[in-house]
C-alpha cells in the first residue's frame, strides 16, 4: 500500500528527558519507515550541538540559566529544525526531530514554523516518560558512556554528570497537555502506560500501533532457511517440493544446536517458532520442534515469494524462455514483480504482520522461511537500504541469530554442516550484498 | 482456524461506561470483528440475559430502566447481571473463545466482584481485558441516544434518560491504575485514548482495531470487476483485460456514481492489482475524477493448479478436490492456492482501512474477496460466506449503523 498514502509529509517529534529512550524510537521509527519504502531521516539536535559547541560540555552548559549556553542550544535546536524543514519540501517524506522539546515554548516554536514553513504537513508528537530509576541508569550505561561527550571521562564521573545533565532539564520540563492541542503520544514506563491524543490518518496510525509494541526485553531471533530441498539441488524456483536427504539432515542437526542454546524444557517452551505453509519450511520445522518439544505456528504469510509463470523452472530455463522478464530483473530485481507473482516490494507489504509480531514478542523467535523473505526480515533488523534487500546473503544451512542492541542488532552468523553437525560462525558474504566496504561498520555507529 | 494464532488462554472483554457511552457499539463491532478473523466470541448483557430468563416480563426493557428510585429494577438488573456473567463463564469452559461482558461494571467494587467471579468459577487461563468509554461531549450523547435508545424509549423522554444517566454519574467510578488491571479508556470516542498494562497477541489487535472505530455512518460500496475475457472462455482465476462489454458496463457504473456521489471527490478508493480491476477501476475513477489506490491485498483469491481452467475442466482433472470442496467450502484450499480464510486474513487490513475512512468507501474487486469483506458487514458467521451472493454488474450499497447495517443493490443495466 506504500504507493497510495504519501501525500502528506510527517514531521515526527520527540519529547523527553534525557536517557527516556528518544534516540531509540526515533532510530526504530526511522528503521521501520524506510523499510516500508518512506524517505525518511532523522535529525537529532545533539548532533548539531556536539558539531557547533563542541563535546566538552558538562551539566552547566544544560542550566537554563545558563544565558550563554541556552542560546546556543536553542541556535543548535534552529539549525536542526531548518535542515528538516529543507528535507521535507524536498524530497523527504517523513522527519524525525530528535531532542528533548521540553519546554512549550520550544514545542510551540517547532510547530509553528512547521505548519509555516511546510507545504502540508502532518504532526506527531512522541513523549517518552520514565521514572523507573533502574531502567534510566541501565540507559545511561548503555547508551550515554560511549557518546562522544564522555569519552574522555570515567564512567563513574561520566554518569555523575549525566545525572546532573538530567536534573538541568527537570527543573524546567512540562509535560504535553491537551490544551497545547498536539496530535501526541506518551509512552509511559515502556509502554506499561500509553496516551494517545488526536491521532489521525493512515501512517500515523500505523506508527502507533508500530509504538504500542516495542519493549527492551533483550531476546534472540533466530532466522533460518529451511534444510535443502530437491529444488534447490536443481536450482529450481518456486514449487512445494520435499526437503532433499541433506535438508533433512540438516534439521537435526539444527534441533540438536538450539538444544544447546537452550539448556532447560523451560526455557525451550517460550521459543515462538513460525514457519510457512510450504512442506519444505514445515517438514524443516517438524524435525526441529520434535526435538525441541515444542509447537510451531504455520502462516501463510511467510510463504516464500510467489514466482508466477516461472514457477517450478530453472533459472536456465526462465532465461531461455521469458527472456525480457529474465533481463528487466536483473536490472531492478526489487520492483520487478513476476508474472502473475509477486515482487519483493509486495513481499515487504506481506509480511509486515510478521514484524510487528516479532517485536511485540519478548521470548525467543526462531524463523524457518524461505530466501526472499528472510531477505525482507534481515534488511528491517538490520537497516539495510531497501535496495540491498534482493541481493543480500542468506545462504542456506546457516542459521543466523539476531540480539537487538541498544541502537543496533548484534549478529552471529553460524553454518551447520548437515553432515557432521559442526557449527562455524561466518560473516556475511558481501561481495553478495555488494555494499561498499567501508560502510561495512555502518550498523555499529551508536548515535 | 489452525493457522492463525489460537490462544492458548480464554480471552474476557469487560465493558465499562455510564450510559448512552456507546459500550453496546463497541461490543457488537468488537464481537462481529473477532468472529471474522475466525474466534467463537459472544457477547454477554443484561438485555441477552432478560432474554433467556423465561419468568421476567419481556415488555419491560431492563437495561434502559436505570431510574435509580425504583428498587425492583435495581435488584432485577443486579440478578440479570449476574447471570450474564455466569453464562459467560459457561460459554468459556465450553467452546467458547472470547466473551464480551456489558453488565454492571461502574463501581470498583462491581469490578471486584466480577474478577473473583471469574477467578473462582473459571478453571482454564483466562485473560481479562477491560474497555471503558467515556464521553463528556454533550451533543456526542445525545446522538447516541437519538441513534439507538430513542426508538426502545416507551414512555420515557430523553430528559428523563439524561436526568437518570446524571444521578448515576455520581457514583461511577473510572478505572484506575491502583485496581492492578489492563485496560483501555476511550474517551470521546478515541479522540484521545489510555492504554494500560498491554498484554498479548490478541489484546493489542484489539486496541489497533478500536483505534480506528469512529461514529460517522458512511456508505460503503462494493462492486465486481466487470466483464472479463475470461467469463465468456467460462475459465476461472488467470489475469484477463476486460471484454468490450465489460468496458461498457464499467461506463454505466461510472455514470451511476456520478449521481450517486453527487461531486463528492474525498472518497476512499480501493481496487486490486489484477489487470481487470484496474481497469474497471479506472473508467470509473476518470468519469468521478478521483483515483483508485491499487493494492495487492484485494487480488482474487488464489486458485492455485485450477488456475485458468473452466469448470469442466477441474471437474474432470480433480474430482477429489471438488469433492472436498463441496464437503467444506469455507476452509478447502486450492492446491498450490488460496481458501476463504487465507483471503479474510490478508484482506484484514483492507478492513481496517474501510473501518478507519471517515469518507465514503468504493471497492472494486474480486467475487471472492468480496464475498469476505461483504461477510464482515453483514453475516454472523463465517461459514455462510461461500453462499452469499455477489452479482456481477451490481453495486452493492453498505452503511453501518449502530447494531445493525443498512443494505441496498443496484443492478446496473
Amino acid at each position: 500500500m506504500q504507493d497510495c498514502h504519501k501525500s502528506q509529509k510527517i514531521a515526527i517529534c520527540m519529547v523527553g528527558l534525557p536517557a527516556r529512550g528518544k534516540t531509540y524510537i526515533s532510530r526504530k521509527l526511522h528503521r521501520y519507515l524506510n523499510w516500508l519504502g518512506y524517505n525518511c531521516k532523522v535529525f537529532n539536535i545533539g548532533n548539531y550541538r556536539r558539531e557547533i559547541c563542541g563535546t566538552e560540555c558538562d551539566k552547566s552548559f544544560f542550566d537554563s540559566k545558563n544565558e550563554q549556553a541556552t542560546k546556543a542550544r536553542n541556535e543548535c535546536a534552529q539549525l536542526a529544525l531548518n535542515d528538516l524543514i529543507g528535507y521535507l519540501n524536498s524530497d523527504g517524506e517523513i522527519a524525525i526531530f530528535d531532542g528533548t522539546n521540553t519546554t512549550k515554548e520550544r514545542r510551540n516554536m517547532v510547530y509553528s514554523s512547521l505548519l509555516q514553513q511546510c507545504q502540508n504537513v502532518q504532526t506527531l508528537w512522541i513523549e517518552s516518560i520514565c521514572d523507573d530509576v533502574e531502567v534510566i541508569q541501565n540507559n545511561i550505561r548503555l547508551t550515554k558512556l560511549n557518546n562522544p561527550d564522555y569519552v574522555s571521562m570515567n564512567p563513574e564521573d561520566a554518569t555523575k554528570d549525566f545525572l546532573g545533565r538530567i536534573k538541568m532539564y527537570e527543573e524546567v520540563y512540562q509535560k504535553i497537555e491537551l490544551d497545547e492541542n498536539l496530535s501526541f503520544i506518551k509512552l509511559i514506563n515502556i509502554g506499561e502506560d500509553i496516551q494517545i491524543h488526536k491521532v489521525k490518518g493512515y501512517l500515523l496510525s500505523k506508527i502507533i500501533s508500530y509504538l504500542m509494541n516495542l519493549h527492551i526485553y533483550p531476546r534472540p531471533i533466530y532466522l533460518t532457511r529451511h534444510g535443502g530441498s530437491t529444488f534447490n539441488q536443481e536450482n529450481r524456483v518456486g514449487g512445494d517440493c520435499d526437503l532433499a536427504q541433506q535438508g533433512i539432515k540438516y534439521s537435526q542437526k539444527l534441533g540438536n544446536f538450539l538444544l544447546e542454546e537452550f539448556p532447560s524444557q523451560e526455557q525451550r517452551n517460550q521459543i515462538h517458532c513460525l514457519t510457512s505453509t510450504m512442506k519444505r519450511a514445515t517438514q524443516t520445522a517438524d524435525i526441529v520442534c520434535n526435538i525441541l518439544k515444542i509447537n510451531y505456528l504455520q502462516l501463510k504469510t511467510l510463504d516464500e515469494i510467489n514466482v508466477g509463470i516461472c514457477d517450478s523452472l530453472t533459472y536456465a530455463q526462465i532465461a531461455i524462455q521469458f527472456p525480457e522478464d529474465f533481463a528487466e530483473r536483473k536490472v531492478n530485481k526489487l520492483t520487478y514483480r513476476y508474472p502473475r507473482g509477486e515482487s519483493y516490494l509486495d513481499l515487504i507489504s506481506r509480511i509486515e504482520p510478521i514484524i510487528y509480531e516479532i517485536e511485540r514478542s519478548r521470548e525467543p523467535v526462531l524463523v524457518i522461511g524461505h530466501q526472499a523473505i528472510l531477505r525482507c526480515l534481515y534488511a528491517y533488523f538490520h537497516r539495510n537500504e531497501i535496495s540491498e534487500v534482493p541481493q543480500l546473503d542468506i545462504p542456506i544451512h546457516v542459521v543466523i541469530k539476531l540480539t537487538p542492541a541498544a541502537y543496533y542488532c548484534e549478529e552471529i552468523r553460524i553454518k551447520i554442516d548437515p553432515e557432521t553437525g559442526d557449527k562455524k560462525q561466518i560473516e556475511e558474504d558481501l561481495q553478495i550484498t555488494r555494499i561498499n566496504i567501508l560502510t561495512k561498520k555502518k550498523s555499529y555507529i551508536l548515535l | 482456524m489452525q493457522q492463525y494464532k489460537k490462544t492458548q488462554y480464554k480471552l474476557i472483554l469487560v465493558l465499562v461506561g455510564l450510559p448512552a457511552r456507546g459500550k453496546t457499539h463497541i461490543s457488537y463491532k468488537l464481537n462481529r470483528y473477532l468472529n471474522w478473523i475466525g474466534y467463537k466470541s459472544e457477547i454477554f448483557s443484561i438485555k441477552g440475559a432478560q432474554q433467556k430468563d423465561a419468568q421476567l416480563d419481556q415488555n419491560i426493557d431492563y437495561e434502559l430502566e436505570i431510574d435509580p428510585t425504583n428498587q425492583q429494577f435495581i435488584e432485577v438488573r443486579q440478578q440479570l447481571s449476574f447471570q450474564a456473567a455466569q453464562q459467560l463463564v459457561t460459554f468459556l469452559q465450553n467452546e467458547g473463545d472470547i466473551a464480551l461482558y456489558n453488565g454492571l461494571t461502574s463501581t470498583k467494587s462491581d469490578r471486584q466482584k466480577l474478577k473473583s467471579l471469574f477467578k473462582e468459577k473459571l478453571n482454564l487461563e483466562f485473560q481479562v481485558f477491560w474497555i471503558e468509554s467515556i464521553c463528556d461531549d454533550p451533543q456526542v450523547i445525545l446522538n447516541n441516544i437519538n441513534e439507538s435508545k430513542l426508538s426502545r424509549f416507551k414512555e420515557k423522554t430523553i430528559d428523563q434518560f439524561t436526568n437518570q444517566i446524571k444521578v448515576l454519574a455520581q457514583d461511577y467510578q473510572t478505572l484506575e491504575n491502583t485496581e492492578n488491571i489492563s485496560y483501555i479508556k476511550l474517551i470521546n470516542i478515541g479522540k484521545q485514548v489510555k492504554v494500560h498494562m498491554l498484554e498479548g497477541y490478541l489484546c493489542s489487535k484489539i486496541v489497533s482495531f478500536l483505534l480506528n472505530l469512529h461514529a460517522n455512518n458512511r456508505q460503503i460500496y462494493l462492486v465486481r470487476s466487470c466483464e472479463s475475457e475470461y467469463h465468456l472462455l467460462d475459465k476461472i482465476g488467470g489475469d484477463p483485460e476486460l471484454s468490450a462489454m465489460g468496458k461498457q458496463h464499467s461506463q454505466q457504473i461510472g455514470n451511476y456514481f456520478i449521481e450517486e456521489l453527487k461531486g463528492n471527490k474525498n472518497i476512499t478508493f480501493f481496487t486490486s492489482q489484477m489487470k481487470r480491476g484496474i481497469q474497471t477501476a479506472e473508467i470509473v475513477g476518470d468519469k468521478l475524477g478521483i483515483k483508485a489506490l491499487k493494492t495487492k491485498n484485494l487480488d482474487e483469491i488464489d486458485y492455485g493448479i485450477c488456475d485458468g481452467l473452466t469448470l469442466k475442466e477441474i471437474a474432470a482433472k480433480y474430482p477429489k478436490q471438488i469433492k472436498e470442496r463441496k464437503a467444506n467450502p469455507l476452509e478447502f484450499k486450492y492446491p498450490r492456492g488460496e481458501s476463504f480464510l487465507d483471503v479474510i486474513h490478508r484482506v484484514e487490513p483492507i478492513i481496517y482501512e474501510i473501518e478507519r475512512s471517515r469518507d465514503p468507501v468504493l471497492v472494486v474487486a474480486h467475487v471472492a474477496v468480496l464475498k469476505c469483506l461483504y461477510a464482515y458487514y453483514h453475516c454472523n458467521q463465517i461459514s455462510e460466506i461461500p453462499n452469499i451472493d455477489i452479482p456481477i454488474n451490481c453495486v452493492i450499497k453498505l452503511v453501518p449503523i449502530p447494531y445493525h447495517c443498512l443494505e441496498s443493490r443496484v443492478i446496473i443495466k
